[in-house]
């Protein structure tokens, strides 16, 4: 076995006994509410992937997590601490949702297009905000960030309730008020579900599963990452920026200029983050479209150690995780909480594997050279 | 025979694939000054950390006055009289001399610390052996010579009789080795065994009595100092004989290639890191910087790069004036950099080889276009620059963090030559470096001054400055004091421009 496949080896066996720790110290957990933690796994497993309408909803959960942890590994591979990813989004989708139930006459190939393409400007101009104040005033970008969530949740509740309020929902008398939401989307601007296309090969989803092409999307947005990161001179240049800005800006790379296209192109990414819900769950925003998307983008990026291919296992595993509670819930009346620590524990391990094998390997990698 | 103070008997200390002590022994006697010399990686830093307790040896023993030592911590070694005199300071700027000598080992009289007392115990030591100091001055406002007598000082405060001193000269200037010497002359008549790790060899010669030679962990040998000679001491280090007069080809010196007129760089009210500096460099020659440390050389190159924006003064490279150009383009008129600080400027430690070999330039059309990176003609052109420096190394495909430190230099060298700049910028080109390295990089920037190329290099070695340079400029806050050729000046001159030609009465001289 040559030196690389051991090391790659190794990087795939590390997070597994990661997750095996994780749920050992679960099982702790259950046991001390009083279940059997087998029990529990089982019906986990058995829930989730025992049936074809918890697979699509593991897809559908993993959908924006692949492009929140995307967009935050961006950041990370520039050594910016993208937490705004949650306000882009939010702004993103705002813009997609503005395109999506304004601009009327359109044909789905161009109207469709254009939402995911406002969704994109909308979250990189919340992100040109920070990125600014950091490389014009020194602002740190955590900071920053972290306040621009809070505007842009504001932000976008007044838009929803004050400005896009839709006041021509037809509600049959006494049957309740008005949901405080914008316009209905066109239906030339929502994204078709897999159900289609997936039944050509005989598979066959309910009508409730909601998976879309926007998961498809975001596995080809993940092969492009990886190609722009490992094969391109921006990647090139985002590497060498985000390991030594010191180094790059005495070679001639201009520091400056690739941190803001960087994060220009996190924010893009995480104006993505909301539009699986948007276009193809909900059809409008509303005050509670989901939150904290954003935020797991951070614990994705984390466990796929900012590598796109890595991104994508976390995010189905996080996906399967949330589907999993949802289980055991319904048929064993265990909290979900018991499953948030657990998603939690397996962060955290994942963490602490990744920094020990690495500094495995460099030592290896010192003796060999 | 004396007692032996320290005797270390076979330490072996092996990391994972790598031997750093083998079978290690050596004494030092009371009034002794013991010199353990070899180039990097010879294992002298890992032998020093299991004498101040930081390692523990796989094998062997440590011992001292008859008594074997047992270590679990630096502070056991400290307990019995064992003391390291860091290359770069552990001191706290803002505290003053006595503030930062008592730092950790604090006498308190009902809870409070006793200054008095500690004030009293240091004016002893100071009286006892003779340093020079105003106690109550803040330490960051102390010369860097006065600040080493503050680490020697905070050491023997801890009651220390073996001193070990990493590298003590390397940040002095002349002058200031001097009173380091005079320092250690004193401590060993009050009967302090000294082990003096040093790489440069004359000084080692001048001051050590014996000297001990590691070379890859082992000991090549001990000997007198009074018995052997630079040359014979080199070759032990190396393993094979070493030419210390550098082949320079006359060279005829032509146009200026880089003019620096006037510069200032302004970094308050009315301070200044470069102070109206003007300076030629020729085609043809090698001007050097001679100069103690943060005296605006770092400033300067900046300055000359792009990297820093200067308020007065012009630059003209070849000709053309630089001023607000970016580095790129200070690089695309012709000028190689070799930045002085390998880790932060020159390499990005964890990307690997080939991409370091192409740093800055892996968007130039000879690798690739800006959709794709010509990984294929990356790999071949490193293949080729590692054949032609003879790099070492196990595949271009590892980072280049697990490469020596010669090995990446030479890869900036490569990377930076291969533009076949007119200009080259060299910042303690050598620093790190061991000798066959050395006499590399040397060679190579000959080379390119004697096709004539003009190289501006920086180094805070006088001995390399002047070995090296065609002229020599001495750099003193910020301004070029003097200019001269190799060999127009005396050494202690040359000391004298180092601290400022105007404190050239003030300081005495021991000669």
């Amino acid at each position: 076995m040559t030196k690389k496949t051991k090391i790659m080896l190794l990087q795939i066996v590390s997070p597994i006994i990661a997750v095996l720790f994780a749920v050992i110290v679960s099982s702790v957990l259950i046991v001390v509410i009083g279940k059997n933690p087998l029990e529990v796994y089982q019906i986990m497993l058995e829930f989730s992937f025992g049936r074809v309408d918890s697979i699509a909803a593991i897809l559908f959960n993993a959908t924006p997590l692949i492009f929140s942890g995307l967009s935050v590994a961006i950041g990370f591979r520039l050594g910016l601490f993208n937490i705004g990813a949650e306000g882009q989004y939010f702004m993103g989708a705002l813009c997609a949702a503005y395109v999506g139930f304004s601009f009327g006459n359109l044909p789905m190939i161009i109207h469709l297009p254009l939402a995911i393409i406002a969704a994109m400007v909308g979250g990189a101009l919340w992100a040109l905000i920070p990125i600014y104040l950091k490389l014009k005033r020194g602002v740190h970008e955590v900071i920053s960030t972290i306040m621009l969530n809070y505007v842009a949740y504001s932000l976008i509740n007044y838009l929803i309730s004050d400005v896009f309020m839709d006041n021509n929902q037809h509600i049959p008398e006494g049957t309740g008020s008005p949901i405080i939401r914008t316009p209905k989307l066109l239906a030339s601007v929502l994204m078709p579900k897999l159900n289609d296309f997936l039944s050509l090969f005989g598979i066959d989803l309910p009508s409730y599963a909601y998976v879309n092409w926007f998961f498809v999307l975001a596995l080809v947005l993940a092969a492009g990452i990886y190609y722009l990161v490992a094969r391109t001179p921006f990647g090139f240049r985002m590497r060498a920026v985000g390991s030594s800005p010191g180094a790059a800006e005495a070679s001639g790379i201009n520091p400056q200029g690739v941190y803001l296209r960087g994060f220009l192109l996190s924010g893009a990414i995480a104006g993505l983050i909301g539009l699986s819900h948007l276009l193809c769950f909900y059809g409008y925003m509303d005050l509670d479209f989901p939150k904290s998307l954003g935020f797991n983008g951070i614990a994705v990026a984390l466990m796929g150690n900012n590598n796109p291919f890595g991104i994508v296992v976390s995010a189905l595993l996080f996906g399967f995780l949330s589907r999993g509670a949802e289980g055991i819930q319904t048929f064993l009346g265990i909290p979900m909480e018991v499953v948030v620590i657990m998603q939690g524990t397996i962060i955290l391990s994942v963490v602490v594997a990744a920094s020990i094998l690495g500094r495995y390997i460099r030592i290896w990698e010192k003796k060999e050279a | 025979m004396m007692e032996k103070m320290l005797e270390l008997k076979n330490i072996t200390k092996r990391f994972p694939g790598l031997v750093a002590n083998d079978s290690v022994s050596l004494d030092g006697v009371a009034g002794e000054v013991h010199a353990v010399v070899g180039e990097n990686g010879a294992g002298k830093s890992t032998l020093m950390n299991i004498i101040t307790g930081l390692y523990h040896q796989d094998e062997g023993e440590v011992w001292s006055r008859g008594e074997k030592l047992e270590f679990s911590g630096p502070r056991d070694a400290i307990l019995k009289g064992i003391g390291m005199v860091h290359q770069h300071f552990m001191l706290v700027n803002r505290f003053t001399v006595v503030q930062n000598i008592i730092l950790g080992y604090e006498g308190t009289k009902s809870g409070v610390i006793d200054f008095e007392q500690a004030r009293n115990k240091v004016e002893e030591l100071c009286r006892l052996y003779d340093f020079k100091l105003d106690l109550d001055k803040p330490v960051g406002e102390l010369s860097v010579g006065h600040q080493q007598r503050v680490e020697i000082l905070k050491v023997l405060y801890r009651g220390a009789d073996i001193l070990i001193l990493d590298e003590p000269t390397a940040v002095l200037t002349p002058q200031e080795v001097e009173e380091l010497f005079t320092n250690l002359e004193k401590l060993k008549t009050q009967g302090k065994l000294i082990l003096f790790i040093s790489h440069k060899l004359h000084e080692v010669l001048r001051i050590s009595d014996r000297i001990t030679v590691l070379r890859r962990g082992k000991v090549v040998g001990t000997v007198v100092a009074g018995e052997t000679n630079k040359k014979r001491l080199a070759e032990m280090m190396v393993g094979r004989p070493v030419l210390f007069r550098l082949e320079k080809p006359e060279c005829e010196v032509q146009e200026p290639v880089l003019e620096v007129r006037n510069v200032t760089i302004k970094t308050g009210e009315d301070r200044q890191s470069l102070n109206n500096l003007s300076l030629t460099l020729r085609r043809g020659e090698i001007y050097g910087i001679a100069g103690v440390e943060g005296n605006g050389q770092r400033e300067l190159v900046e300055a000359v790069m792009g990297l820093t924006a200067y308020h007065e003064g012009s630059i003209l490279i070849k000709g053309q004036e630089t001023k607000g150009k970016c580095v790129r383009d200070v690089r695309k008129i012709g000028v190689g950099y070799i930045p002085e600080d390998r880790h932060h400027r020159a390499v990005v430690l964890p990307m690997t080889v080939w991409e370091n070999a192409v740093l800055g330039m892996e968007g130039d059309v000879d690798y690739g276009s800006w959709w794709k990176l010509n990984i294929e003609g990356i790999k071949e052109f490193t293949k080729r620059k590692i054949a032609e420096f003879d790099i070492r190394l196990g595949t271009i495909d590892s980072a280049i963090r697990n490469l020596s430190g010669g090995n990446q230099q030479k890869v900036v060298l490569a990377r930076e030559l291969s533009t076949d700049p007119d200009v080259i910028i060299a910042a303690q080109p050598v620093r790190g470096l061991d000798i066959g390295a050395i006499e590399f990089v040397h060679k190579q920037l000959i080379n390119a001054r004697s096709n004539g190329k003009g190289v501006l290099m920086i180094s805070a070695d006088l001995e390399e400055v002047l070995s090296v340079s065609d002229r020599v400029g001495i750099m003193y806050n910020g301004e070029i004091v003097k200019e001269f050729v190799p060999g127009e000046l005396e050494v202690e001159e040359i000391g004298h421009y180092m601290l400022g030609a105007s404190q050239k009465v003030g300081e005495a001289s021991h000669d």
